[in-house]
This record gives structure tokens, C-alpha cells and sequence, in this order.
């Protein structure tokens, strides 16, 4: 059974009410979640609190989980919301707006924003669901290509580049490469990227990042 | 110091390194061009959608799993694979997998006891919202 397989069922039986795969599912993430939070909290006992928020978050959002998705990934996503939330109450953490900008708080950490009509939120969230799944997709496929080729020097180049947003001449000197090198292993990996959306149905301009 | 459009989206996302996290909210503390410019990149974001970068972040693209961080500790890893994985860890920072590989670091080092005790807590805490 694949792992994805395995967490499959786990939350099946959580969502029937077994308390034995909530023991299983807690025993299995809390460690790591705790280690996210407290690298940031530096206070176990802080930490601990969001961690059981975290918990508690899972289950009250069970119905939303979206199988496609890692299970893992899921609860990093609602710990780094609680863990938000527990800075912002601790004044370390601006407030960002909701996306409708309905919820602007008055502190001075408040963070400017734009308010739309909630249909147009809603449409935009959809189309951006769609374009998120073919990225990712898309950007998968290449990486396990050139992972199978052992092509390391091409992940590190682009994960630097699209991930930490670094010049292509600070990516070469960190690899050891020539700004053309790299020049060119950006090019091949958007190429390629352009391709898998033409071919997932998609208009690759409508990518910002993708417009040739 | 500067921030590159990525560190800010990853700011959002709580997903840097903690120390730069902190740089960067030490940095919104006290410029609040800082601050306009990480509000306009919230604001974009909600109509344009994520950049590749935060995609292949939340995506966890190139995300080693639990069972090959648990080879990183015992050695058993390629070289180049190894290479990698401190790569990721080091250089870009990975947050998830830091945490992965402090939590099985720490598996080792604490007493049963101490982490049976704290999961009851979270059982008994959470066990209240299954659907019975």
C-alpha cells in the first residue's frame, strides 16, 4: 500500500470517529510540528499550545481535506496559520488583510489592501486552483526528469532562482557555474514548463512568469 | 538589507528559515516601505495568483521524505543525494524538512515517557471534536 494509499484510510477512520487513527495521526506529526513551531517560538510550552490548535484545527477542517494533497503538508499549512495567528497576538506579526479586505484591524502592523466583491474572489480563487494544480504538475515532472538523470546542478539552479529568488550571476557563483549556464538552464526549464501547460489544455500567458 | 520578492511571499506563507523570518519582521518594524510593498504583494498574489517559486515551495517539489531524512542521519544517502539534501536544508532553508530532520534528531535524545505524556495531552485535548 502507498503511503498516499495509507493516510487515505487513516482519515477515513478518523472522519468515522476511530479514536485509535487520531492516537495513530497524532503520534505520527506531532513531533515534527512542534519542531516547526518551536524554531520560532523558542518556548516549548508555547509551542505545545499551538501544536494542540493545530490538532484541533485538523479535525474541525476535515471535511475541507482535499485528498490530492499531502497529508503531511496539510497539517504544516494549518500549523503555520495557528503559529500566525500566535505572533500576531504576541505583536511580533503584521496583520494582513483578508483577500475581500473587510477584516482590516487598526493596529499600526496592519498591512494596506484591496477590497473586491466576494463573486470575483471566488471566481478568481477557482482559476487560480486550476493554474496552481498545472504549475505544480508541470514543475514536477521536470524535476523528476532531471532527478532520474541526476541533472542536480539544474534543480539547485532553478530552486535558487524561483524559490529564494536569487540573480542568475549569485546563482552562478554559488554552483560554480557561468551566468550563460545558467542563463540557459532557466530557459530550458520554462520552455519545458510552457510545453506541459500547452499540453495540460492551458494558455501559458496568462503565467506571469512564463510570457515569452 | 534587502529582500527579494521571494522571501517576502515565503514571509507570507510563515515558511522561511526563523532567523529570517525575524529579520524580516525586525525590517517591518521599522520601514514602512517594507510594509506597503509586502501589502501590494498580498494584494497581487490574490488576483494573480501564487509565483512559480511559492508554488514549488507549497507544493514541496523537491522536499525530501521522512524515510530519506532518516537515511541522511544514518549515511546511507547517494552523495549526491546527500549533497542535496544538505543543499535544501542549508542553502534554501527548507522550514518542513528542518523540522523533519530536528524531530527525528530529537527522537533519539528524549525519553519515551516525556513524548508519550505530551501526545495523551494532545489526544485528550483534540478527542472531543471527532465526529462520534
Amino acid at each position: 500500500m502507498s503511503a498516499n494509499e495509507y493516510d487515505r484510510l487513516l482519515i477515513q477512520r478518523i472522519r468515522e470517529g476511530d479514536d485509535a487513527a487520531w492516537d495513530e495521526l497524532i503520534g505520527r506529526f506531532e513531533g515534527r510540528l512542534l519542531a516547526f513551531i518551536n524554531t520560532r517560538l523558542h518556548n516549548r510550552s508555547a509551542a505545545e499550545d499551538v501544536v494542540q490548535e493545530t490538532f484541533v484545527g485538523f479535525l474541525t477542517s476535515l471535511p475541507n481535506f482535499d485528498h490530492s494533497r499531502s497529508l503531511e503538508s496539510w497539517l504544516f499549512t494549518i500549523a503555520s496559520h495557528k503559529l500566525t495567528d500566535h505572533l500576531r497576538r504576541e505583536g511580533r506579526r503584521p496583520t494582513v488583510p483578508l483577500s475581500g479586505g473587510s477584516s482590516v484591524a487598526s493596529s499600526q502592523w496592519d498591512l494596506p489592501g484591496t477590497a473586491r466583491a466576494a463573486s470575483s474572489i471566488h471566481r478568481s480563487q477557482e482559476r487560480q486552483g486550476l493554474e496552481y494544480e498545472a504549475l505544480a504538475a508541470g514543475m514536477a515532472e521536470i524535476i523528476e526528469h532531471w532527478r532520474k538523470r541526476g541533472d542536480w546542478e539544474k534543480i539547485c539552479c532553478l530552486e535558487l532562482i524561483l524559490v529564494r529568488g536569487w540573480a542568475n550571476k549569485d546563482v552562478a557563483a554559488r554552483l560554480g557555474l557561468s551566468e550563460q549556464a545558467v542563463a540557459n538552464h532557466k530557459f530550458d526549464f520554462l520552455a519545458k514548463l510552457r510545453t506541459s501547460i500547452r499540453k495540460q489544455g492551458l494558455n501559458h500567458d496568462v503565467f506571469p512568469e512564463l510570457r515569452s | 538589507m534587502s529582500f527579494t520578492r521571494q522571501d517576502l511571499e515565503a514571509y507570507l506563507d510563515e515558511a522561511l528559515p526563523a532567523e529570517e523570518m525575524a529579520q524580516i519582521e525586525e525590517a517591518l518594524r521599522r520601514d514602512s516601505e517594507l510594509l506597503a510593498t509586502l501589502g501590494e504583494l498580498q494584494a497581487t498574489r490574490d488576483v494573480e495568483g501564487h509565483s512559480l517559486g511559492s508554488i514549488w515551495r507549497a507544493a514541496r517539489l523537491t522536499c525530501l521524505t521522512r524515510d530519506q531524512w532518516g537515511a541522511y542521519l544514518l549515511g546511507t544517502l547517494s552523495p549526491e543525494e546527500e549533497a542535496y539534501a544538505k543543499f535544501h536544508l542549508e542553502t534554501i532553508g527548507c522550514r518542513y524538512c528542518q523540522a523533519n530532520l530536528t524531530d527525528l534528531t530529537e527522537q533519539q535524545q528524549q525519553s519515551t515517557a516525556e513524548t508519550q505524556s505530551r501526545r495523551k495531552r494532545y489526544f485528550q485535548s483534540s478527542a472531543g471534536y471527532l465526529r462520534k
